[in-house]
């Protein structure tokens, strides 16, 4: 059996070391992994655990990120607990596996610590890798610091392995920012963290040989998009065990969380909405500006990518003045992801409900976003909402050398 | 380990299928003689995991499954880490005592292709024997990526014709030499690595056997010939691969340990190469007076693989 | 042979006919169900005593495929298995070392098992598909005098 650890009830851990903590905790049955910086320590941190009698599951060090999520997916189809973790290039490396894990209905968690994706080479973080997995059939949970990346990895065993979601589980936090970062953090203790989780409850395991199972079938255009249309809705109709698991959560930890979370939205006329660790300098500038200038700030932040949290966003928004959508990866010719969710979900209200919606890259590479942009941002939505109008282009890049870098501008007639 | 008789074929016959027909394998393909007996040779629960390709586009295609085990497909290059993760999960699960039926005895097996395991899937295949799971890989070796209509691999030998590397009127068809894949694995130091045909199904099934029984990750390289590609009538597979294991072509042996080499066939009369490529269509170009060197320069290569192979079964080192 | 034959168990379905499936049969993960009911290992259990899930290739036929097949005389035969052995389709029946006939739902008609008897005559030989088994027997070939 293996040894429990004794936590205080506050140490000083940063997100990578949280992350190894809740999985050590999750008892996990196979952790197959391979490491790439920023998300190394997770696995080296996990590594000690084994080394020294806290793991009783198997830890298997592949030679791939791609064999690293296929280990998971053999693993999970033989009916137990599995975890893994990843970054940048080796996320990319693994997605042809990530939609096989969702495809197959596997409750598998990784942790993506974000991290720009190359080329150039850059080992910094920005969301790259978590926009690309957006499409990939995994419930998308975002920590914006060191407490949450524990408290997300908890909550998203139970999350997948319910009986009615059974579908695998990223959960992202900010390379370095949070990954490397040492911070405050509340652990359960080891007991209280796994009467949390639960037992795992196997599924068409492939080691129950009363019941051979065949897993990884070909459907065609008979099959293929009913199958794919199931999965679908599995994923879309996974918030509700997402709001028990997050109400049970708060029960036990005090600690709330919400598919969308929103800070000083009651009253707001401007709003950033973003991701990760700029959802914490975005309040802080929201603080400030409130303050300091009067500016009716808020701040909206999808705390659940996917199933993305439509309802709750137009519903925080409505009534607003102006909204800036912050993306943290460059679509590459088209408009941000999170500003086109954004749009999509005011569409659907009247139009008199309905804010401005601009849009900013930021960010990429690691590139710092500070307070003073944040507070910067807000004052250019709160001159929008005054004039009425979207006064410079909708999409705008921040934090850029050289000359202003715009695209579209907004038709008022 | 439930070891199933191969005595004789009489007893070997008792054995009760677990691989279904109505499978979509093409008429007279070697891959499912080859898969029927592994999992004949066996009592044991199996866990088998199939690498993209014939065998499994043709055995688990939505709603039908010819599998009366657990199984998994994953994708192209990866069935060995599925194996190895279920085998991973095996070992937590009884550990920890979660297994619904703990003294059941299971085996983990892979199939691949030649294309999968010798070219997209070599790196998962590698690391999976490099880190020792309890498993056993079987090549289902017809030297081209059939189930995509014939393109190279690098298991396709010299002068062969492939829709990738064609024979023409200034191309012979393939330049190059067929990978060692079996010499490779054996670089490994995996325990048991062995190359095995289905006509001789008393030593193939006895191969099979040692893989299963032993310990660690085990690999094997087995002759699939392909009707369809080779270019010969599906009534001659076992014919042609008489003549791939008469003339040398495919040398039968095992590699133990990594280095202790046995020869488990030697043909009481060796047959001249040319037999067995006149006998399939992707040859047919070789006999044209211009090609001939081809032929002379394939048995050449043959005589001394076989020379090799001899000298290091003797040195027994 | 009644009672072994995988037609007694199934409703013998064309590969590919089957009707389109309802939202309701997707089964989640797409993961398949070789048998309805949980069994022992059925490396212990003969075909005859499988509870075959609809999900299971032994319950559909192939039999379409084949433009020839092969016709099987029991007065010939010496039980030595090769047939059986060979078989890429799993249609060779054999029970209790003895074999019984060839399923023809499974069997593709590739010939190997005619190529690979070696009795003389052969105790199996191709005929068209359309040829009735009883008409066949009656066309058997008779011994053949090895060549001097």
């Amino acid at each position: 059996m293996a040894e429990k650890m004794e936590l205080k009830s506050t140490e000083v851990w940063d997100g990578n070391y949280a992350a190894a903590q809740a999985l050590r905790q999750a008892q996990v049955d196979v952790v197959a992994a391979y490491p790439i910086t920023p998300s190394t320590p997770i696995v080296e941190t996990y590594g000690s655990f084994v080394a020294n009698g806290y793991i009783d599951g198997e830890f298997v060090m592949v030679e791939s990120e791609h064999a690293a999520m296929s280990g998971c997916v053999g693993a999970a189809a033989a009916g137990g607990r599995v975890a893994t973790a990843t970054s940048s290039q080796g996320f990319m490396l693994m997605i042809e596996v990530l939609y096989q894990a969702s495809g197959m209905r596997l409750p598998i968690v990784l942790n993506v610590v974000n991290r720009a994706i190359a080329s150039p080479l850059n080992v910094r973080g920005d969301h790259g890798d978590m926009y690309a997995g957006r499409d990939s059939g995994w419930v998308q949970l975002d920590a914006f610091n060191a407490q949450e990346a524990y408290d997300l990895n908890l909550c998203a065993f139970k999350i997948g392995e319910d009986i009615n979601v059974r579908l695998p589980v990223m959960v992202h936090q900010d390379g370095f920012v949070t990954s490397h970062t040492a911070q405050n953090v509340h652990p359960l203790s080891d007991d209280e963290a796994y009467a949390f989780i639960g037992d795992y409850k196997p599924v068409d395991e492939m080691l129950d040989f009363s019941k051979p199972v065949t897993y990884g079938a070909q459907t065609e255009e008979d099959w293929h998009y009913e199958h794919k249309a199931k999965q679908h809705r599995a994923l879309m109709d996974s918030y509700v065990v997402i709001d028990r698991v997050f109400e049970a959560f708060e029960k036990k930890t005090g600690r709330k969380y919400k598919r969308l979370e929103t800070y000083m939205m009651e009253d707001a006329e401007v709003a950033i909405l973003a991701l990760g660790t700029t959802v914490e300098t975005s309040i802080l500038a929201a603080k400030q500006l409130r303050e300091e200038e009067g500016i009716k700030a808020g701040v909206v932040a999808p705390r659940v990518i996917r199933p993305f949290p439509l309802n709750e966003l137009r519903a925080a928004l409505a009534g607003i003045k102006c909204v800036a959508a912050l993306d943290r990866s460059c679509p590459m010719g088209a408009m941000g992801a999170l500003y086109n969710e954004t749009c999509g979900a005011l569409a659907t209200i009247p139009a008199e409900q309905r804010p401005l919606v601009t849009n900013f890259i930021y960010g990429l590479g690691g590139r710092d976003f500070a307070v003073d942009e944040a507070k910067r941002i807000f004052r250019e939505q709160k001159g929008h909402a005054d004039v009425g109008h979207i006064t410079t282009h909708v999409q705008q890049f921040s934090g850029l050398r050289g000359p202003k870098l715009g695209f579209y501008e907004s038709k008022r007639s | 380990m439930a070891i199933r008789s191969v005595k004789n074929l009489k007893e070997f016959s008792t054995a009760n299928e677990r691989f279904e027909g109505a499978h979509l394998l093409c008429p007279g393909c070697a891959h499912s003689m080859i898969v029927r007996e592994l999992m004949n040779a066996t009592d044991d629960n199996l866990v088998i995991a199939t690498n993209t390709g014939c065998l499994e586009v043709s055995t688990a295609v939505y709603p039908y499954t010819s599998w009366d085990t657990s199984w998994i497909h994953i994708g192209f290059e990866n069935a060995a880490t599925a194996a190895a993760g279920a085998e991973a999960m095996y070992k937590a699960r009884k550990r920890k005592g979660t297994l619904k039926d703990p003294d059941a005895p299971v085996k983990f097996v892979a199939f691949g292709g030649d294309g999968s395991t010798y070219d997209i899937g070599f790196q998962w295949l590698s690391g999976a024997v490099e880190r020792g799971h309890d498993f056993t890989y079987i090549c289902l070796d017809n030297e081209n990526y059939a189930n995509t209509g014939g393109q190279r691999s690098s298991s396709t030998p010299v002068g062969a014709h492939t829709s990738t590397a064609q024979a023409g009127r200034v191309s012979y068809g393939k330049k190059q030499k067929k990978k060692d894949m079996v010499a490779i694995m054996a670089a490994h130091g995996a325990p048991y690595v062995a190359q095995l045909a289905p006509n001789k199904w008393k030593i193939m099934a006895k191969g099979f056997q040692k893989a299963l029984e032993t310990e660690g990750p085990c690999f094997i390289n087995t002759v699939s010939a392909c009707t369809t590609e080779w270019k010969f009538d599906a009534k001659d597979t076992i014919h042609i691969t008489d003549l791939a294991t008469d003339t040398l072509m495919f040398p039968i042996y095992e590699i133990i340990n990594g280095h202790e080499l046995n020869i488990l066939y030697r043909p009481k009369n060796v047959l001249p190469v040319e037999e067995y490529l006149a006998a399939q269509g992707r040859y047919k170009h070789l006999f044209k007076p211009e090609n001939r060197h081809v032929i002379e320069r394939i048995q050449k290569e043959i005589d001394e693989k076989w020379e090799y192979l001899q000298r290091r079964e003797e040195a027994k080192v | 042979m009644r009672g072994v034959l995988a037609t007694d168990k199934r409703g013998v379905r064309e590969l590919g006919a089957e009707d389109l499936v309802g939202w309701d049969e997707v089964t989640q993960g797409v993961v398949l169900n070789s048998f309805d009911i949980e069994v022992e290992n059925p490396a212990f259990l003969r075909p005859e005593e499988r509870p075959y899930s609809d999900f299971n290739s032994y319950t559909a036929t192939v039999a379409s495929w084949r433009v020839i097949k092969p016709v099987y005389n029991r007065d010939i035969c010496i039980d030595c298995q090769n047939c059986w052995v060979w078989c890429p389709d799993s249609s060779i029946i054999s029970r209790d070392k003895q074999m019984l006939g060839i399923d023809y739902d499974h069997c593709k008609g590739c010939g190997v098992c005619v190529e690979v008897c070696p009795t003389n005559p052969k105790s199996l030989l191709m005929f068209a598909e359309a040829e009735e088994p009883e008409e066949a027997l009656g066309k058997w070939p008779e011994k053949k005098k090895k060549a001097k």
